[in-house]
């Protein structure tokens, strides 16, 4: 529902990355995506391919890998929540195999732009070009 | 990490190499001339330390705003900020009225509404003598901190004891969209069914305190309210559910109680900061279960 805010992000740290190379270009972008998070990857795949129109980033391979979560109690067990069983939709099990309490989530509610590819022949230089 | 985006390279190499560690370092070393920036490793352009979560990652920069918006409130200006999530109509506004009828007189309070319906919840809000701010997007789905942030501008913080937020009508969006409020009320009614929670749990996972709303309704649309009950307890352990008619005022007092409880905004440790990244995340995750240090 709110891909498009979040692509906009995600696009506009790529730029900045592109500037800082110096790079005409991107090739391609990779996004880390907790599945924790209700951002749908179709979608935002298609809402950054939208918002990269027009910019150095237009037309580049965006790639989308899902972030499984992982979970921490204080009582010391940290690992794979799981999934919640009972709900009607995803969503991890936050209670502690170990000792019942609620654990918390260290992994799985990002939305992360991991990495970000020029071209061969766009190899960094010491600043931003022209045009 | 240990994915390399260019899978190509990545698989060649392997032929070769053995180690991770020294796949690793074959990659780090061929990457230059290809023009790779990976965030979060130590080859950063800059020599600098690896980009923070917050300059990569969207949804964490979301939750760090929210940190600051709860610095501000809470410790900066000791407002008492409660925040009301959940479906359209499920009786939100109604809530915040009950609630505001309930305090002192000299309670200076402070509302900012995101319904997209219109002017109407700002008006029965301002009629009961709040100051109201209304961020009516229009198009958002969900308030966000930046909102918020800004929405707090055109109060006099000195001059706030409690801030009411009420979330735009949404049971997904607002799960990943903190807005810094100390407590976030969600408002599911009998009226969605009993089983609003398992269809919605990652909203119910960010809630504080859940009211179970138009107790009054229940019977006639044949909706168990225990049945909510146990599942707020199994989505989410260990987070208060309480059972409210605002229509008739019933069962009100409890949550107001409990909303008063968190108004000693205290972290217990006096060295407790939110502006690192790590302790806004934490922060926010123990304020999803009655935000204790
Ligand atoms: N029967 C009954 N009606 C309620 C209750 N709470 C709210 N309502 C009614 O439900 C409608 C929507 O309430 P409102 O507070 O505007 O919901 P919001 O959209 O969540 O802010 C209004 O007509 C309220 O009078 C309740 O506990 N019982
Ligand atoms: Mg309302
Ligand atoms: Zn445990
Ligand atoms: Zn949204
Ligand atoms: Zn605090």
């Amino acid at each position: 529902m709110h891909e498009l805010s979040v692509a906009m992000g995600i696009v506009e740290r790529a730029l900045g990355v592109a500037e800082d190379h110096g790079a005409e270009r991107i090739e391609r972008l990779t996004v880390e995506l907790g599945s924790a998070t209700h951002v749908n990857p179709d979608q935002l795949r298609f809402c950054i391919e939208t918002a990269t129109d027009g910019t150095p980033a237009a037309g580049a391979t965006v790639e989308i890998e899902r972030v499984a979560p992982l979970a921490r109690c204080t009582c010391g067990w940290e690992g794979d929540p799981g999934t919640l069983e009972a709900a009607m939709v995803y969503a991890p099990d936050v209670r502690c195999p170990e000792c019942g309490d609620r654990t918390e989530l260290v992994r799985g509610r990002e939305c992360r732009l991991a990495a970000v590819e020029f071209p061969d022949e766009a190899s960094p230089t010491e600043g931003p070009r022209p045009g | 990490m240990t994915h390399h985006p260019n899978h190509g390279l990545t698989r060649s190499l392997n032929r070769i190499v053995e180690t991770p560690a020294a796949l690793e370092a074959l990659v780090d070393a061929a990457i230059g001339p290809l023009g790779l920036h990976r965030f979060g490793h130590d080859h950063d352009h800059d020599g600098d330390e690896p980009a923070s979560d917050v300059e990569a990652d969207v949804l964490a920069a979301v939750r760090e705003r929210a940190g600051e918006v709860h610095e501000t409130l809470a410790h900066d200006h000791g407002v008492h900020c409660v925040e009301f999530a959940g479906s359209t109509g499920g009786g939100k506004t109604l809530l915040l009225e009950r609630l505001i009828e309930r305090a002192p007189d000299d309670e200076r309070i402070g509302a900012i509404v995101g319904d997209v319906a219109g002017e109407d919840d700002a008006t029965r809000l301002r009629q009961l003598g709040v100051r109201v701010e209304n961020v009516n997007t229009g198009k958002e789905c969900h308030l966000d901190p930046m909102l918020v942030s800004e929405a707090i501008e055109s109060f006099e913080l000195e001059e706030l004891d409690t801030l009411y937020l009420e979330n735009v009508g949404n049971m997904v969006c607002p799960a990943d969209f903190p807005l810094g409020a100390t407590c976030r009320v969600l408002v599911v009614s009998t009226t969605e069914g009993d089983d609003v929670v398992r269809k919605h749990p990652m909203l119910v996972q960010t809630a504080d305190l859940v009211a179970i709303n138009k107790v009054d309704l229940a019977e006639a649309v044949g909706t168990d309210v225990d049945r909510i009950r146990s599942d707020v307890e199994t989505v989410a352990p260990g987070t208060p559910a309480f059972e409210t008619d605002a229509k008739n005022d019933v069962g009100v007092d409890a949550l107001a109680d409990a909303l008063e409880d968190g108004r000693e905004h205290d972290h217990g440790e006096g060295d407790h900061h939110h502006d690192d990244r790590d302790e806004t995340d934490h922060h926010h995750h123990e304020s999803e279960s009655a935000h204790r240090h």
